[in-house]
């Protein structure tokens, strides 16, 4: 809309009141985003904030949206141009993960579906109008009624109102309401939690309190139900020194590399870990509820040594894993991911349960009040009986919405034949999909950004969805669609707002329009042992077998979730925080397979299992198994796995791979040069002698720097960073940084301000250091640069000056962090992803450098607004950008003359130190190192 | 003018001037044109040392203060902090002081050269006086009587 | 020198003949070397066009090797430069006398290296249409230059190393752009009356003119030792392992010498055999060259040899690991071609009958023109690829509008140093003249 308009809704508005459920104000029929404004005055050149919700993934975290005013083709409008964390939303306290601050990038794709399409009888796609396609729609119910044919609505995960919506259109229409499908549908983790607790659902883990986790498989890091709620919780977690994590999976994961210790342990034989630590708490009398007798004699009893075998885990790591274990006071076990997606997952998640019982885990830290909104979330044993269905062509019409099963499920579903079986299959998407483009009608939805809506994504909590930005094509969101289809005359945002005004009054509603969300009391859960259950199964386990060879297993990817973020631009420019490979696909394999096979990184090699084969460019992963192969799931078309049936669980792998050498080196961005750090000083040094190293101990040629009010300064945990790289993604929304593509890439001109750096440490164990600009005091940059376009400014920050630039590269060359990047050619996002550019920062042409400015722009309009109320800026007024999405709280911004400011504090620990100290740069960014040597035993 | 003496061999003009010299004829009013530069003639004639090392010292002087002063000046005149070193760093500026003592030296010297010298001049050039190889002694009012 | 039994005005006869039958009307093979440099001139200019409209990612250079031909081409051209200052004006207060021979079209050399030299710090800016904001002017925005970067006192340096190269070019030319202008004719004969400034040779004229001849050769001297020891301060003054050290000034000035002295014999040793100077360029013109070459060679070996050895033995791992990249890594066979074409194979330079055979010491010239090319390069890229955090670590590898620019650069320079045999005497006619007596 253009700014007049707003302006005078807003006068109409004013901050106070907000359109009320008795009548409709058509004047104001457009979109009015319920803004926030920071002084209930609005001034031309503010941004302004609005609270509504991430729908990147299921885990649906409270999203704040920054909307800038500005010029775009000559219009004077406003755009959302950033999105950060709710401030205090219970998933995700303030924070997003790098798909989230990535949404800009879905709302402004140019692959948008613009309009309604309809296929030809020829076969082929035709733009029409929204009132031939509902048309359409209604003679194809009418027909399937007259033919007696079944209709069926087969959406991805939905929650809220719209849910209830769509089952009032079902129930309208006779329409059968499928179970939702998800990729992760955690099914055996719901067969589990149905079996021993008669609960289907998934609770949630309340990680913040445990000093003790567990994790098997699960990559609560990166896509397990909620990974940015994870990361903070485990950033609270760590916070108590005797807090320590084991992490135990087939793979090698981002999460697992981050735990205190992370054992490889032998695909399919998590079961057997699972026993020994049951036995060894019965047999110690750890235990604090009794499971019965029954169930402890059905336990098989395997001697440690036997352990070991099955599992590949040394018989040391296993005592130390019980030990500590053993000593924990709240202890918490989480089972996922690629343990319980497979043959045996569901024996896995069983016992879990059943330990989780056991040491008492669901009295607090397994939280069922609180669980997560998975029930109405099938399993492929449901898609099953779609195919059937299908196959006995009874299907009408068939609703597929906010999901791609052709592209998602097992090729054994053969889902794209099955799906032109339905006599009209209408697909409601934003982008174009695999399944999209099988469907005879397509209804283009509108984004979350553009839609009214809202979502539960747990038990008590509603997240509020509200549009920041007019619909930009000729979309709707789907609860106007199905209000249409229904002949209803209102808006869907009418009958949200009736609903909510019934359910939580005109107050109440208004505080969630302001909140963006709304947490209600839930009565405490008290799980029930369905003992009999339990050992019925537990009598019937079987010994895992390891006949499998080299086994492939389809890993997480946090780039892209389930491979729906592929769709975001940005998440192929961000490299993969493991292997640091930004574009295309590879296989990661472990060292010694690479020496059998004699192949090195880049090298080409051809996957083949029964019926598919694969070529794909090796990465050689340090840690990784011997007889796993490792591809992100959703590089590769979905071969050939197969469905668990007593639960509907999908196995995420494929035994019996066989590897060929093809000879060719393909080129591949693999961004790292390195990860051997040998001691060259950008980890901590690990001769700890426990004590910082002071000015004291460096000789000063000149005098020090004097700042007046001000001197900016950075702490990085390392500890705390977990390498999601959420903040390389805000930085890239914040700052205009251009994308630059592969063959750029290649040439490793990427050009992130800042980057997770991952190395082998002195142990050979992980580690991510987030570079950014250290702003060095004594910045070799600076004196080189011929036309001072890169000086020190009295604040203490390395300044940029972008139009003064010429380009010689000097500074670049001398900056020791390289951290300085070069703009190679003029890149502008591709129209009309430039909508998302921030006003406040230029977008540099070719020629210029430019690098990480600690978000100058934000501590610029802090001094304003302090300078404004006669005061200095206090202390967590400025946030940078990658600061304030960090899940973990891993980087602290501040001023380093106030002595009570956090940053000061942290920079006085003793784990602090500076990135390649002995030059003598003096930079302003603080890292604490990680504690000890705690990957030890 | 009329050329007075003319010799193909740079011993026998120089055994001539010898005796021009020794003739009791004023110093100033034998002008010699020669191929190149004849040190020996130049003793006989007693040529004092070209006044150019005045716009020379004055060139390098001048080249070297203004480098010193121009560096200092601007550092000072927005004072902006590079690399932690000092706002006027002398040995950064010496370098360029030194090159501008050379260029200012060097060209000055050049201009010194052509003002002592007379040239260009447009006579000259225009006619050009040109004696070939041939080394000539010219004596001014000889032919006046 | 003049043979004993020749009288003087004879031997000048036959020498301006000689020399000056250079000028006369030009051979078509001529026109088709002057050709073919002027396209390769032409084609470097339009590919420095491409690159400033499309931006510089269509060369090689990446991160974290942001200097890569481009720079290497500068300092072998400022480098080429230095050799032709070191005969005119260093052999001149030493009193070398068989420098005369040479010192013209060294002069012509230098001036013509430094044009193109000058170039680069052009061509490899990312914004070069602000090119002039390196030099210090008055301005609204009240701003000057950084006096503390190395590039501003290549600006400083290089410039004046022109200019002063230029004028002394232009003062020793003026006596024999006289005498061209004897022979000359018409339009040709006015020009040069310009150029020669109406020079008549008079005692007056002489007077002053020597005394600048000795000021301007002493004003060049520490140019000498100066610009390039500037021009190696890029590289020194920066932090990175490798370049970071002081040894950067005499090994850069031995080798500019080095590689000067070579591009001398490149050019010299054709243009005499074209003109048929033989006559005046003897076999011991060549050998006393010849020696300042392996002289020259000596040092940049010995230079090599102190890098590495200093490396070592202070033990600095930064350092270390740099030097054991620069002969087993990624760049190794530059390195060790480098090392063959500076050190070993004009280690063959003592043989006495080596020395003087032209054809070889041709020979010589190229491999050397080759082997200080490599060292600029491997110095440049090799520091720059793998220096602190392993994270960076990158490669380079120059890519096609890199490899046209340098082949215009040559283009270039070549063009200017043909068009100047054909336009003005190639050797210092007053000065053998002189000599000739003595």
């Amino acid at each position: 809309m253009d700014r007049r308009d707003f302006l005078k809704i807003l006068g109409i508005t004013s901050g106070t009141m907000m359109v009320s459920s008795c009548g409709v104000d058509k004047a104001s029929e457009k979109i009015i985003p319920y803004v926030i404004p920071p002084d209930e005055d609005v001034y031309p050149g503010n941004p302004l904030f609005l609270n509504t919700t991430c729908t990147e993934c299921p885990a649906n975290c409270g999203m704040q949206v920054e909307i800038n005013e500005k010029v775009y083709h000559d219009v004077r409008s406003l755009y959302p141009t950033k999105l950060e964390g709710i401030e205090g939303h219970p998933l995700n306290e303030g924070t997003l993960c790098m798909r989230g601050q990535a949404g800009l990038f879905r709302l402004y794709s140019p692959d948008r579906i613009q309009r309604t399409m309809m296929r030809h009888d020829q076969g082929n796609f035709r733009v029409a109008t929204w009132k031939e396609a509902l048309t359409r729609i209604e003679e194809g119910l009418n027909r399937a009624k007259q033919d007696g044919k079944k209709n069926a609505y087969f959406s991805g995960r939905t929650t809220g109102s719209l849910s209830e919506l769509i089952d009032r259109f079902c129930r309208n229409k006779d329409i059968e309401r499928l179970p939702e499908f998800e990729v992760f549908s955690y099914a055996n983790i719901k067969r589990a939690n149905e079996m021993v607790f008669r609960r289907p659902q998934i609770p949630k883990y309340h990680i913040e309190k445990a000093d003790f986790l567990l994790t098997i498989g699960a990559d609560i890091f990166e896509t397990h139900i909620s990974p940015v709620s994870h990361s903070w919780r485990f950033a609270r977690a760590r916070k108590n020194e005797n807090f320590s994590w084991y992490h135990v999976e087939p793979n090698l994961s981002l999460t697992g590399v981050q735990a205190t210790r992370r054992l490889s342990l032998r695909p399919r034989s998590e079961m057997v870990l699972l026993t020994f630590l049951l036995q060894t708490v019965l047999e110690q009398n750890e235990r604090k509820n009794n499971p019965g007798i029954t169930i402890v004699r059905s336990l098989p009893n395997y001697p440690l040594d036997e352990v070991s075998s099955l599992t590949g885990i040394s018989e040391t790591d296993l005592r130390s894993l019980a030990t500590s274990f053993g000593n924990a006071k709240k202890p918490l076990v989480i089972a996922g991911g690629v343990s319980t997606a497979h043959q045996l997952g569901l024996e896995v998640a069983v016992l879990t349960s059943l330990l989780q019982w056991i040491m008492a885990m669901t009295d607090e830290l397994v939280d069922f009040s609180q669980a997560e909104s998975y029930e109405s979330i099938g399993t492929f044993k449901d898609v099953e009986s779609l195919n059937e269905q299908l196959d006995q062509n009874t299907m009408g019409v068939l609703f597929i919405s906010r999901m791609d099963p052709v592209s998602m499920l097992p090729a054994v579903f053969k889902f794209s034949r099955q799906i032109k079986k339905a006599q009209l299959t209408v697909g409601l998407s934003d982008h174009m999909n695999d399944t999209v483009r099988e469907c005879d009608v397509i209804l283009p939805l509108s984004h979350s950004l553009e839609s009214w809506g809202d979502s539960q994504p747990c038990r008590g909590l509603t997240n509020v969805i509200q549009p920041a930005i007019d619909p930009q094509y000729d979309t709707r969101s789907e609860g106007d669609i199905l209000l249409q289809l229904l002949n209803n005359e209102s808006t869907y945002k009418n009958f949200l707002f009736e609903k909510w005004n019934k359910n939580y009054g005109d107050a109440g509603t208004k505080e969630m329009l302001k909140t963006g969300y709304r947490s209600d009391p839930v009565p405490k859960v008290m799980v029930s042992f369905n003992t009999l259950a339990v050992s019925s199964f537990v009598r019937h386990m079987e010994k895992p077998n390891f006949n499998y060879g080299v086994v492939l297993c389809l890993s997480p990817s946090i780039r892209s979730y389930d491979g729906r973020s592929r769709d975001l631009k940005l998440m192929q420019e961000i490299p993969d925080p493991l292997s640091t490979i930004s574009y295309g696909g590879w296989i990661s394999i472990s060292p010694l397979t690479a020496e059998y096979f004699r192949l090195k990184d880049r090298d080409e090699v051809e996957l083949t299992a029964q019926e598919f084969s694969l070529k794909l460019p090796v990465k050689v992963q340090k840690h990784l198994s011997d007889n796993v192969v490792m591809v992100q799931r959703d590089l590769i078309p979905v071969p050939l796995t197969a469905v668990d049936h007593r639960s509907g669980e999908a196995s995420w792998y494929v035994p019996n791979i066989s590897l060929q050498k093809t000879g060719v080196v393909l080129p591949v961005p693999i961004l790292s040069g390195s990860m051997e750090e040998n001691h060259r000083g950008i980890l901590p040094p690990d001769d700890d002698h426990g004590h910082r190293h002071d000015d004291e101990e460096h000789p000063r040629w000149y005098p020090e720097h004097e700042h007046k009010d001000y001197r900016w300064g950075m702490a990085i945990d390392l500890e705390s960073c977990i390498g999601c790289n959420a903040c390389t993604a805000a930085c890239y929304v914040e700052n205009n940084i251009p994308l630059v593509g592969l063959k750029e890439h290649l040439n490793g001109r990427e050009m992130s301000w800042i980057r997770i750096q991952p190395y082998y440490d002195a142990n050979d164990n992980f580690e991510f250091v987030p570079m950014m600009c250290q702003q060095c005091d004594n910045a070799p940059c600076e004196p080189v640069c011929p036309v001072y376009a890169s000086y020190h400014n009295p604040e203490g920050l390395n300044v940029q000056v972008y139009n003064r630039c010429v380009g010689t590269r000097y500074c670049s060359n001398n900056c020791p962090y390289k951290v300085r990047r070069f703009n190679w050619f003029d890149h502008r996002l591709v129209e009309p992803l430039d909508k998302m550019y921030n006003p406040a920062i230029s977008v540099r042409g070719r020629g210029i450098m430019e690098k990480c400015t600690f978000c100058i722009q934000r501590i610029r309009a802090a001094k304003d607004h302090a300078k404004d109320e006669n005061r200095l800026v206090q202390d967590g007024e400025i946030i940078p950008a990658c600061a304030q999405t960090c899940p973990t709280e891993a980087i602290t911004f501040g001023n380093m003359k106030d002595t009570e400011s956090r940053v000061y504090q942290l920079a006085q620990s003793e784990r602090a130190y500076h990135a390649l100290e002995e030059l003598g740069t003096e930079p302003a960014v603080n890292y604490l190192g990680k504690r000890g040597n705690n990957h030890e035993a | 003018m009329k050329i007075n003496y003319s010799f193909d061999e740079k011993r026998k003009f120089l055994a001539k001037l010898e005796e021009l010299v020794k003739s009791g004829i004023a110093r100033e009013k034998i002008n010699v044109f020669t191929p190149y530069p004849v040190h020996e003639a130049e003793e006989l004639l007693k040529i004092k040392n070209s006044p150019l090392r005045f716009f020379t010292l004055f060139g390098a002087l001048s080249g070297l203060l203004f480098g010193f002063f121009f560096t200092i000046w601007t550092s000072l005149d927005w004072p902006l902090i590079r690399g932690g070193k000092p706002i006027v760093s002398i040995p950064a500026y010496i370098i360029v002081a030194f090159e501008l003592t050379i260029l200012f030296g060097g060209v000055i010297s050049f201009i010194g050269f052509l003002l002592l010298s007379g040239l260009p001049s447009a006579g000259k050039i225009a006619a050009p006086e040109d004696y070939g190889n041939q080394f000539v002694i010219h004596i001014e009012n000889e032919g006046e009587k | 020198m003049k043979p004993k039994d020749m009288k003087e005005p004879e031997y000048n006869q036959r020498l301006e003949q000689d020399i000056l039958q250079a000028l006369k009307n030009p051979s078509p093979f001529y026109w088709v070397a002057v050709f073919t440099c002027a396209s390769f001139f032409a084609i470097g200019l339009l590919t420095w066009l491409y690159q400033m409209l499309k931006g510089m990612g269509v060369a090689g250079i990446n991160n974290p090797v942001g200097w890569g031909v481009y720079i290497t081409d500068f300092v072998f051209w400022v480098g080429i430069a230095h050799s032709g200052t070191l005969i005119s004006a260093v052999l001149f207060l030493f009193r070398a006398k068989f420098r005369n021979v040479f010192n013209r079209s060294a002069e012509a050399m230098t001036v013509f290296a430094v044009m193109t030299a000058g170039l680069y710090p052009l061509i490899h800016l990312g914004r070069s249409w602000f090119f002039y904001w390196l030099f210090p002017y008055p301005n609204q925005r009240q701003l000057w230059v950084n006096f503390q970067s190395p590039l501003i006192w290549d600006v400083f340096a290089v410039s004046t190393y022109f200019t002063i190269s230029a004028i002394f070019w232009y003062v020793g030319m003026v006596p024999d752009v006289a005498i061209v202008r004897r022979y000359a004719s018409g339009i040709g004969k006015k020009i040069y009356s310009i150029l020669s400034l109406g020079w008549s040779g008079s005692k007056r004229q002489w007077r002053h003119y020597t005394r600048l001849y000795i000021f301007l050769a002493a004003f060049a001297t520490p140019l000498v030792i100066s610009v390039h020891s500037v021009v190696s301060w890029d590289f020194a003054m920066s932090i990175i392992p490798g370049w970071h050290t002081t040894i950067f000034a005499p090994y850069f000035v031995a080798g500019a010498i080095f590689s000067g002295t070579a591009m001398v014999l490149t050019l010299v040793i054709p243009m005499m055999k074209i003109f048929r100077l033989e006559r005046y360029i003897t076999v011991d013109h060549f050998d006393k060259i010849a020696k300042v070459l392996l002289f020259t060679s000596l040092i940049v070996t010995y230079s090599y040899l102190v890098e590495f050895s200093l490396a070592f033995y202070g033990g600095h791992k930064f350092e270390e690991s740099h030097f054991l990249y620069r002969l087993l890594g990624d760049y190794r066979y530059l390195y060790w071609t480098m090392l063959f074409c500076n050190s070993l194979f004009p280690l063959t330079l003592f043989i006495r009958r080596l020395r003087r055979s032209i054809a070889f010491l041709f020979i010589m010239s190229l491999f050397v023109n080759v082997g200080m090319w490599l060292e600029r390069f491997v110095i440049i890229v090799s520091a720059l690829a793998k220096d602190f955090d392993p994270y960076n670590w990158g490669i380079y590898i120059p890519r096609w509008p890199e490899v046209a620019i340098t082949l215009g650069s040559f283009g270039m320079f070549f063009m200017f140093f043909l068009i100047f045999t054909k336009v003005l005497p190639v050797l210092a006619i007053t000065e053998i003249k002189e000599e000739a007596v003595e």
